[in-house]
């Protein structure tokens, strides 16, 4: 049935289905994983490393990108598609800023970032944009936002979400892990990003990119050096805890 | 007789058939041309089975020369790399035959010439035991092939006192379910087996509709057909390349009857997969 409705993306199919907006979905899961974190007075986005080949220069090739100066996003998903996305956007943000001499708001510009992806839903030989985005940043009013858009248009807040391949083991680590403790501090909150990717990630700190927003202050990209000292932490955390497990059961 | 729009008068297909037989053969007749390019296409896509260290084509068929109590067969890059870093590191394994076929899926046109890497359907014997053989089946094999296939490798009279195992990944849009795929917490292995199949599964059943496709159908068919107990175990993923987390999903088929002796080192085995990984990472920029 799925074959009649899924060419052209302005047709529905008879259950309701825009079956190119799913599979713009499927196109999302074969990004790397990006998880982000709103805390309390920080966010966090991080992100599994892509493989670089040999002779590629590293630093083309970003996950994470700044929007402006108090906003970022990670994605997921057709790494084009994200380029384009990401230059409308930073366009916008500077159109804004110079029109009514104010920086956007997060939800301004990720409503932006997701009118644009829904009209792309809408129009006659064009097909979605194949990513998911999430969008961090500190509002003039001091809060932390966290933003998730996907291919369809829509967007949420969310306390804590991941996006990309394996993103729904990431979001069970998170549902269950995401306290009030676990986000008290800034330290903790970077701390329950990282232990999140490390549930998917398999070659362990080398292979994550992390990048905080504190209120009032620019973004700050994680160098591989601190990325491994929170990593080396969180292990020697793991295994104080299992031996105090052990030691409960002995 | 049916006039059309534009004047052409159309005959009309008659239901009786049997009318008019000999004006139909003379536009179905073949000619020679015809012949020909049929029967070099099947001589193109016929299925090779031979010895590689000796260049000689088997004469009959692979278990018949090597009859054996244990066939595990991995077909896909990720069942493959799975066998190749869990089970064929702990012993050593003889090669006993390669398989060798053409078909529009094969990246080469060369068809005299292809090479092991490509044409890469390999089967092996434990060298202390060579009642255990395993197949690495890496190369697609298309409907016309899977009998010949099947006919080279099992014989047209198997012995029923053998175990298969077989091995694959299927991606998770495949799985028939009424949930939506993004509620599916893939990679996941489903088994599908024999009615002679007595050993209880590694993981959960195949629900229905319960279809499986390609060369592993083809094998579990003519496993039931000939009442040989087999078992496929089937990985849905949502990443068909070679993936990490899809190759692990198949660990809990490391304590069936048929692979728990072959496993020695599983620290070891996993240090091998990395290495594999790394080496076979396919730079693609499109996604990231």
């Amino acid at each position: 049935m799925a074959s009649r409705y899924d060419r052209a993306i302005t047709v529905f199919s008879p259950d309701g289905h825009l079956f190119q907006v799913e599979y713009a979905q499927e196109a999302v899961k074969k990004g790397s994983t990006a998880v982000g974190i709103r805390g309390t007075n920080i966010v966090v986005l991080g992100v599994e490393k892509k493989s670089v080949a040999k002779l590629q220069d590293e630093r083309t090739v970003r996950k994470i990108c700044a929007l402006d100066d108090h906003v970022c996003m990670a994605f997921a998903g057709l790494t084009a598609d994200a380029r384009v996305v990401i230059n409308k956007a930073r366009v916008e943000c500077q159109s804004h800023k110079l029109t009514v001499e104010d920086p956007v708001t997060v939800e301004y510009i990720t409503r932006f970032i997701a009118t644009l992806k829904q009209k792309y839903t809408q129009s006659n030989g064009r097909r979605p944009f194949g990513i998911s985005a999430l969008i961090v940043g500190f509002d003039d009013d001091g809060i932390p936002r966290l933003y998730q858009t996907d291919p369809s248009g829509t967007y949420h807040a969310w306390k804590a979400n991941a996006i990309g391949r394996s993103a729904k083991t990431v979001r069970e680590f998170l549902e269950k892990n995401y306290t009030e403790d676990a986000i008290a501090n800034d330290n903790e909150a970077i701390k329950l990003a990282i232990r999140a990717l490390l549930e998917v990630v398999q070659s362990g700190g080398k292979n994550i990119e992390l990048a905080i927003i504190r209120r009032n202050q620019p973004l700050k990209m994680f160098s591989a050096k601190e990325i491994e000292l929170q990593v080396n932490e969180i292990e020697k955390e793991k295994e104080e805890a299992e031996k105090k497990k052990s030691k409960k059961t002995t | 007789m049916a006039a059309t729009f534009f004047g052409e008068v159309v005959r009309t297909p008659c239901r009786a058939g049997t009318e008019e037989e000999e004006e139909e053969e003379e536009g179905n007749r073949e000619t020679p041309e015809d012949r020909e390019v049929r029967r070099q296409l099947a001589r193109k896509r016929e299925v090779r089975l031979f010895r590689r260290q000796t260049k000689t084509t088997l004469e009959v068929s692979l278990l018949e020369k090597h009859p054996c109590s244990k066939f595990i067969i991995a077909i896909g890059n990720n069942a493959v790399a799975f066998l190749s870093s869990f089970v064929m590191n702990s012993g050593a394994w003889e090669e006993v035959g390669c398989a060798k076929l053409w078909n529009e899926w094969c990246r080469t046109t060369d068809t005299a010439h292809l090479s092991p890497t490509e044409a890469f359907c390999v089967f092996y014997h434990l060298k202390s035991n060579p009642s255990v053989m395993l197949c690495q089946c890496s190369c697609y094999v298309a409907e016309d092939q899977q009998y010949q296939w099947l006919e080279k490798v099992f014989g047209s009279c198997p012995r029923k006192n053998m175990q298969v195992t077989i091995l694959t990944c299927r991606h998770v849009t495949d799985y028939k379910t009424s949930e939506s795929t993004s509620s599916l917490h893939t990679p996941f292995l489903k088994a599908l087996k024999t009615q002679n199949f007595k050993e209880p599964p590694f993981c959960s059943l195949l629900e229905q509709p319960n279809i499986v496709h390609d060369l592993p159908a083809a094998v579990l068919s003519y496993c039931q057909v000939w009442r040989i107990p087999a078992v496929l175990y089937l990985c849905y993923t949502d990443v068909m390349k070679l993936d990490l987390i899809t190759i692990e999903a198949f660990k809990p088929v490391l304590s069936s009857k048929s692979l728990k002796c072959l496993v020695k080192n599983i620290p070891q085995s996993t240090e091998i997969l990395k290495k594999l990984m790394t080496t076979n990472e396919i730079q693609s920029n499109i996604y990231t």
